[in-house]
This record gives C-alpha cells, sequence and structure tokens, in this order.
C-alpha cells in the first residue's frame, strides 16, 4: 500500500479523530479528541512522560466511551504484524508503553523513549481506533507495545495478530460505512478513483460540548468529493456549478478564471501562501560540486523572481531559505535573496578554481586531484509532467549556458526520479520540499545521519549538524528562532539547496459559500467549517 | 477447420502464458521500485515530527515492505548464485514466486494489488464494466459509419473531395485535442452547455427510474463516445474507400457494369467483399484497444476505466495490476488476430491456411 497522500488524510479526518489536531484558524496543535494538551514530564535524561485524558463526553457511534483502551490499541495495531504500516512504524516507534489507570479509564500516560519538545506534538497525531468493533476479543492486550515493535519480520506467524490484521483489513475494503469511528460523518457510498460522499452524524458526541472548539465543528450535513484527474473539466464543472469547492488550483486555470468577469459572479478566490517551496539541490557527492563556492555560483544561475512570476503568475513568494516567509518569528529576514547574476557566478567561479577555455572543447575547468581536471558540465533532473520544474530547469540551462556551462536536462517519470534520487545520479535535481509550521526537523534531509536516506543532496557538516541538532531539541521558541536564523545563514552560505520560492495554495469556491478558513497548512482549507446560507446543491 | 483454429487458440494460449511470465519474471525482478513507492518522500519529512529514521532503520523498513510484497521468496525455480559463485545455478523448487503466482493464476486468482490490497480481478472488471460499453459502443459505431460513407464515397458523389479532404483533416487531430474541443464546445457553460463535464456514476447512484438512468448513462458517454469515433473513423473509412476505388477500377467490376448493374450494386455484391480485407486487420486492431481503454478519454471525462487504472498501476509500480492487465490485453490482441483470420478466411475462401 502506498503511503497515505493528503487527500485520503483530509477524507480520515472526517470520520476519525486523533488526540491532538491543527487549528488552522489559530495556526497551533490544540486538544481534539484530547481534553487538553499533555502534560509533558521528563524522567531522568532519556525518557518522557505524556499525560493525557481523553473528553469525557467522547463516544463511538455505538455509544461506548472512547477509552485509554483504545488509545493503546491504536498504537498496537500499527506494530501488528501482516498490516502495510511498516513506513509509518518509524514515526510512532518512539513511543514505548502505554500506562493506563485502573481508577479512570480515560487518562494514560505515554511513556516515550527520549526528550524532544516535538513529542507533545507527535504523540497525538495518529487516529484512534475502537478496540471493541476492531478487536473484540482483546487478542492485542496479550502483547505489550514494546512486544510488537520488537517482534522481528522473521518472527513465526501468530493465529490471533492474523485474526486482527485480516479483521482490519476487511473492514477496511468491504465495510467501511459500517467503520466505527468517532468522528463526524459517515462515509456512506464511495467508488474508488471516482467519488467519496460523507454524511454527517445526526447525533455526534462533539455537538453536546460548550462551545464547540473549532477543529470539532462539522457543518455541512452531506460533503461529496470528486477526483477529476483534468484540470479542464474540474474548471468547467466549476464553472456549471456541478462543484462549489476547487482546492489546489493550477496557477494557469485559476488566474485566467480570476481575471474573468463571468466567472468573478458565481465564484470566490482566495490565495494563501504554503508552507512548500520549489527548490533545487545539488548532488554534493560529485566532485565538481563539493565546495561551497562552486554551488553559490550556480545558484545565482537561477531567476527566481522571474520564475515566480512566470510559473505562479503573481501569487507565491521569493525566499532567503527553507523557511517561509510567513513565518515572520523564524524567517531570517535579515538576509538578502540570491541574486540573479551571472557575472557574480562567473567571478564566484574563478575563485573555486574554474578556469573558462574557448574553442570546441571550450568550457569551464579545474584541476583535480591526481592530477586530473574536472570539467563543469550538469545534469538537471525534475519530475517529468511538472511545468513549474521544467521552467525552472529550462531557465537554468539557458542562463547556464550564457557563461559556457553545458547543462543536461534529464526530465523523469515520478518513480524513477526517487530512485535516481536516492542513488545519488543526477547533479542538480528540482522539487518542491513540503514544510510546516510546527516542526523543524531538518535530519532527514540536511543531516549527515540522513545521508543515504532522505539527504539526497549528500550535504554533510559537523557544523551543520550540531545547529540541525540543536533545533531540534530547542526548548522555547525564541531560542528556536535564534538558531533556525543561524541555520538559514549557514545553509546560504553552503548553498546544497537552493529554496527558489513558495507556492500559494489556491482555492475557488462558489460565492455563497462562507467558513473555508484559506490558510497556509494543508489542505489549504478546512472543509467541515464550510457553511452555506440556505439554499442549494452538494459540496466539492 | 475445426482443429485449425483449435491448434491456433492452443498456440494463442501458449504465447498469452509466455507474455505474462515475462512481464511477471521482468517486473518481480527488482521490487525495490514497489518498495520504494509505500515508503514516504523525503521531501515530506520535516513534516512527521519524530519521524527520523536513520539510513540503517530505513533498510529494515524497505526490507519488511519487500517481505510483504512477496520478494522474500526466489523469483523462479532456478536462481543464479551470488557473486562469490560464479558460475553455480541454484535450484529453488516449488518454493518461488513464479511457481505461486502461477499455481495462483490457473486458479483464476491474479493476486492483490499492491496499492489498494484490492484483488487484482475486481479491479479490473470494475474497470472493465466502464471501458468495454465506452470502447465497444464507440467501436461499433465507427466501424459501422466508415462501411456506410466508404460505400457512399466510392460511388463518386459530387461531395466525395471535400469530404475525403475532411476527414484526413479529422485524422491529423490528437485524441486528447479533440477529446478538449468537445467538452469546451458542448460541456461548457460559456458555450454550449448540453452534457456534463463529469460525474458519471454519481448521477447513476441516485434512486431515479429505470429510464432516466438509462438517459443519464447516454448523456454522460456521449461525449467520450463520439471523442473516440471521431478518431477512429477518418482511418478505417479511407482505407476502405481507397480498396473500393481500387476495386472498381478491376475486370470484374467493368464486367458488372457491362451486364446493366447500378454502381451501388457493384459495390455491395461485388467489390465491397475483395475490399473490405485490410478493413478486417484493423477492425482486429480495435479489439485489444476495448479491453485496453482510452487514457486519454478516460482522463479528460473523469472515467476511470482500464486506461487509467493500467497507467496508475505503471506510475505507482502495481505490478499485480500491470501484469493482469497485460495478460488482459495481449489475451484479446492474440484473439483478435486469430479472429482476423477467421474472418478472412470467410470473406475470401481462396485463402488457406498453412500449418
Amino acid at each position: 500500500m502506498q503511503t497515505p497522500n493528503q487527500a485520503s488524510i483530509d477524507a480520515n479526518n472526517l470520520l476519525g479523530l486523533s488526540l491532538l489536531q491543527t487549528d488552522a484558524t489559530k495556526h497551533e496543535n490544540v486538544p481534539s479528541l484530547a481534553k487538553a494538551l499533555p502534560s509533558v514530564y521528563l524522567v531522568g535524561d532519556s525518557l518522557t512522560r505524556l499525560d493525557y485524558h481523553i473528553r469525557a463526553a467522547a463516544t463511538w457511534d455505538d455509544g461506548r466511551p472512547v477509552l485509554a483502551r483504545d488509545v493503546e490499541f491504536s498504537l498496537k495495531l500499527m506494530f501488528c504484524p501482516g498490516l502495510p504500516n511498516e513506513s509509518i512504524r518509524n514515526q510512532y516507534r518512539f513511543v514505548q508503553a502505554v500506562l493506563t489507570d485502573p481508577k479512570s479509564p480515560q487518562h494514560f500516560i505515554l511513556v516515550c523513549q527520549g526528550q524532544s519538545p516535538e513529542y507533545a506534538h507527535a504523540s497525538g497525531d495518529f487516529f484512534v481506533q475502537s478496540e471493541a468493533a476492531l478487536d473484540p476479543q482483546g487478542t492485542l492486550r496479550r502483547y505489550s507495545l514494546a512486544e510488537l515493535q520488537r517482534r522481528p519480520n522473521t518472527a513465526p506467524a501468530d493465529s490471533g495478530l492474523q485474526a486482527v490484521a485480516r479483521r482490519y483489513l476487511a473492514a477496511g475494503t468491504a465495510a467501511l460505512a459500517a467503520w466505527p469511528g468517532c468522528g463526524p460523518y459517515r462515509l456512506t457510498q464511495w467508488k474508488k478513483d471516482r467519488y467519496l460522499r460523507f454524511q454527517r452524524k445526526p447525533n455526534w458526541w462533539a455537538d453536546q460540548l460548550q462551545p464547540v472548539p473549532f477543529v470539532l465543528q462539522a457543518k455541512p450535513k452531506q460533503l461529496d468529493f470528486v477526483i477529476i484527474p483534468d484540470a479542464a473539466t474540474a474548471t468547467l464543472a466549476l464553472r456549471g456549478g456541478e462543484l462549489d469547492v476547487y482546492p489546489l488550483m493550477p496557477a494557469r486555470e485559476f488566474n485566467r478564471l480570476r481575471h474573468s468577469t463571468a466567472a468573478q459572479a458565481g465564484l470566490r478566490f482566495y490565495t494563501a501562501l504554503s508552507h512548500n517551496v520549489v527548490t533545487a539541490g545539488f548532488n554534493t557527492r560529485r566532485p565538481i560540486l563539493a565546495d561551497a563556492l562552486t554551488r553559490q555560483a550556480l545558484s545565482r544561475c537561477f531567476d527566481a523572481t522571474a520564475l515566480l512570476r512566470a510559473t505562479q503568475l503573481g501569487d507565491g513568494q521569493r525566499t532567503v531559505g527553507i523557511i517561509s516567509p510567513s513565518d515572520r518569528i523564524n524567517y531570517n529576514d535579515s538576509l538578502a535573496l540570491i541574486p540573479f547574476d551571472l557575472n557574480g557566478a562567473a567571478s564566484l567561479l574563478r575563485q573555486a578554481g574554474w578556469r573558462r577555455t574557448t574553442g570546441p572543447a571550450g568550457g569551464w575547468y579545474r584541476p583535480g586531484p591526481s592530477a586530473t581536471r574536472q570539467h563543469l558540465q550538469l545534469r538537471v533532473r525534475y519530475r517529468a509532467n511538472e511545468d513549474v520544474f521544467a521552467t525552472v530547469a529550462l531557465q537554468f540551462r539557458a542562463a547556464a549556458a550564457e557563461l559556457g556551462i553545458p547543462v543536461l536536462l534529464l526530465p523523469t517519470e515520478s518513480g524513477a526520479f526517487s530512485q535516481a534520487l536516492q542513488e545519488g545520479d543526477f547533479d542538480v535535481y528540482v522539487r518542491i520540499l513540503m514544510g510546516n509550521p510546527f516542526v523543524f526537523n531538518f535530519t532527514p534531509i540536511l543531516h549527515t545521519l540522513g545521508v543515504g536516506a532522505g539527504n539526497s543532496t549528500g550535504f554533510s557538516s559537523s557544523r551543520a549538524d550540531r545547529l540541525i541538532e540543536a533545533i531540534a531539541a530547542a526548548n522555547g521558541p525564541a531560542r528556536r528562532a535564534r538558531l533556525l536564523h543561524r541555520f538559514q545563514a549557514l545553509m546560504q552560505q553552503e548553498a546544497p539547496l537552493v529554496p527558489l520560492f513558495f507556492v500559494s495554495t489556491r482555492v475557488a469556491a462558489g460565492r455563497g459559500l462562507t467558513g473555508l478558513h484559506v490558510n497556509s497548512l494543508k489542505p489549504g482549507y478546512t472543509v467541515a467549517a464550510i457553511e452555506r446560507p440556505p439554499t442549494s446543491t452538494p459540496l466539492p | 477447420m475445426n482443429w485449425l483454429v483449435f491448434w491456433r487458440l492452443a498456440r494463442t494460449g501458449l504465447a498469452v502464458w509466455a507474455l505474462a511470465s515475462g512481464i511477471f519474471l521482468l517486473s518481480h525482478h527488482d521490487l525495490s521500485g514497489a518498495a520504494r513507492m509505500a515508503t514516504p518522500d523525503a521531501a515530506d519529512l520535516p513534516m512527521s515530527g519524530s519521524a527520523n529514521p536513520s539510513a540503517t532503520q530505513q533498510q529494515a523498513t524497505t526490507r519488511a515492505i519487500l517481505q510483504r510484497l512477496g520478494a522474500g521468496l526466489p523469483l523462479f525455480y532456478l536462481s543464479r548464485p551470488p557473486a562469490a559463485h560464479p558460475g553455480q545455478w541454484h535450484w529453488n523448487g516449488r518454493r518461488n514466486q513464479y511457481h505461486r503466482w502461477a499455481i495462483a493464476l490457473l486458479h483464476g486468482d491474479l493476486g492483490t494489488s499492491f496499492r489498494t490490497g484490492q484483488a487484482v480481478t475486481t479491479q479490473l472488471s470494475n474497470a472493465l464494466t466502464l471501458t468495454l460499453p465506452l470502447t465497444g459502443t464507440a467501436a461499433a459505431l465507427a466501424v459501422l459509419a466508415a462501411i456506410f460513407l466508404a460505400r457512399r464515397l466510392a460511388a463518386g458523389p459530387w461531395w466525395q473531395r471535400p469530404v475525403r479532404t475532411a476527414l484526413a483533416g479529422l485524422h491529423a487531430l490528437p485524441l486528447f485535442l479533440v477529446a478538449l474541443a468537445l467538452l469546451l464546445l458542448l460541456a461548457n457553460p460559456e458555450a454550449l452547455d448540453w452534457f456534463p463535464a463529469y460525474g458519471f456514476d454519481q448521477a447513476l447512484d441516485t434512486d431515479a427510474d429505470f429510464w432516466t438512468r438509462v438517459a443519464t448513462y447516454a448523456l454522460h458517454l456521449a461525449l467520450p463516445v463520439t471523442a473516440l469515433v471521431i478518431t477512429a473513423l477518418p482511418e478505417l473509412t479511407l482505407q476502405l474507400d481507397t480498396a473500393l476505388r481500387h476495386e472498381l477500377r478491376a475486370g470484374y467490376a467493368t464486367t458488372a457494369r457491362a451486364k446493366g448493374l447500378a454502381e451501388g450494386a457493384v459495390i455491395r455484391h461485388h467489390a465491397f467483399r475483395n475490399a473490405v480485407l485490410p478493413t478486417l486487420t484493423q477492425v482486429a486492431e480495435l479489439l485489444p484497444a476495448l479491453v485496453a481503454g482510452a487514457v486519454v478519454v478516460e482522463v479528460v471525462f473523469a472515467l476511470p476505466g482500464m486506461g487509467s487504472l493500467l497507467a496508475a498501476a505503471a506510475a505507482a509500480r502495481d505490478y499485480p495490476v500491470l501484469v493482469g492487465g497485460v495478460l488482459l490485453t495481449g489475451t484479446a490482441r492474440l484473439l483478435a488476430l486469430l479472429l482476423a483470420d477467421v474472418l478472412y478466411f470467410w470473406a475470401d475462401p481462396r485463402i488457406r491456411w498453412h500449418v
């Protein structure tokens, strides 16, 4: 099974709840199924205890209360053999045990290995499942969480665990409409790759809360999600009133409609700066790209301003680093944007030891180790079928050609692209990095530990490693912001990545709708808070 | 004749099996691509809080995924030994991926999709229920219209030149252009809003009466079918028209005219059967497309049929679905070739098979 995409996470959010959720209006994590954010207790120097209470009113569809046992069951279910959860397990391996409280069945403590300010956020970020519905015999109770986590792949099959896995998979494929949830909606109709229909539960437990927190609001009575692969078709459906909301709209369609008077009459247009940044990355393992000066020179060959204009049609924003300019505290605005400056690039190349030769085999050369000669020529890889990446790559090639650097473009199929990145089969790549304003953990993409895993540039520097570790462990927003400012300055200097610009989330919606709360977080709007003044048809 | 057909069928079956086996072995030779699809993209990782897998942990995860996908077993009966002992092949016995797949296939089980966990046969049959009416209607209409039009054109009416030019023009248009043009002309509130742009079976799931549902169905299929007919028609018509005109210049046509037959009768009773041979091959070419679906039309009109299923399976390295799809389209193609041979035999009894 593939990793869940954003659309499936959004759909799951309607069916189930997690302990904590992101409040798009406040841009912070707030309690959802939990009564309050967990109390954090550090034990010694290697353990953290997170103390949670589930809301007393929270119930499953059958009226049973949501209990600490359900949370324990959900965590164990992730590690149950036979379920395709291999990669998600890595995310929750830090929770070692769930201590339930016999006196208070809705109170529990998560014992976590290690100490990190991010644990409080990360520990509440999974959907809680009903033990009574999925494991009525209590099979998983026979195992501790640690036992399941340590269970090797080669362990002999256990019939009890297999039965739980089968039951879970069967519930997911056959009887989704009867899925035991504690969320506000029920999936009543669906066809794979076509559409999903959610109906609001008439008596949902959170309706009794006074006041109803924003993350537990669920206003539409019925929500239809339809899958339309082609942007032109989706735009026609939106214009024809068959759709109410078109999220993540492509720039060109959005811009065309926004400037059409006919469309303006029926639609409203929203944009918000997202946390996704179009980035070029250098393969620092290549001898020609191993030094920062060469990388700095090449980063001056990207005309980010023109690219932003050409691909985003006015939305989006340039940036100095991989932290969004909308994050005013953490964004380092004292740094200057990297200019598009070919003369500057040429002089940096000369500083890096390159010399330009003319003639038929002309180009930039410098002496390499053991009497070899390095030739500066680059292969740029990006996902095929992505106009934005193709435009960036073409612009880079044109600029490099002016300097006399040959550039070969390699548009690559998505799966082959991931493989090429992992194997380091590229000189420069162009892609989008997805960020968020809560977690600043750059270990996977820029730390030495990530080399061979997610760090596809192969960048490794002890200074950067120390800074990344300090950011991950920083307690207090002020200290973290200071460290992040230093990190952005260091990254601009080292230039393993060239963050070009942040893109905008674009949402077009019927004029009559209110409460979309278009924001910088995924999926860009809050579907459950949408309201429509009386009269009309179904939703997105 | 019967045993000849049987012999050909057996050979076809063998060829399909060899094709599917080839695809299976090639695709399952290296499942790491499929495993990579099941691991989160590094560009997404800062999202996931404490998710901080080191390279070794990630390798362990990949190994676990590979084991789930069935890569724990050797691929085939024979395997090449590790590079340390070159030259010695290892016999794996029946405990291998290919043997399991082949046995399951003989029981009608194509396995489960890597991507969704659904049975491949369910996915294929779901897609076929949408694709067959679409491509079947389009193929039937295109063939009938081509026969009708070519017969009229061959008779040499005054409008033959402009129509031939128009057909040649249409032939040059790619399918996506035709589909988009139809959509923007006939399902656009800013032009003519006659047809729905999408939403095929949502409309069918409502509790309307039978005839309303049939009408909705027809309305939703009208544009995709038209797009397919428009792109298939010119090739069929122009080919048949040329063949007819060629036959009409032959001696037997002149004799028929000398007997006093009208031009229409000469075409119908004498020339058509001789001219139709190349068209039979063309029609047989259409058959595999019937089950393979039409990706472009499916994407433009949001119809999730075989074309999009197979394209998505290829992009997601969902090998069981891909192998199932290849098996299905391969069978259709080989059967179509067989059918073309049988039809040739019917059209021209002088043709003989040589075994």
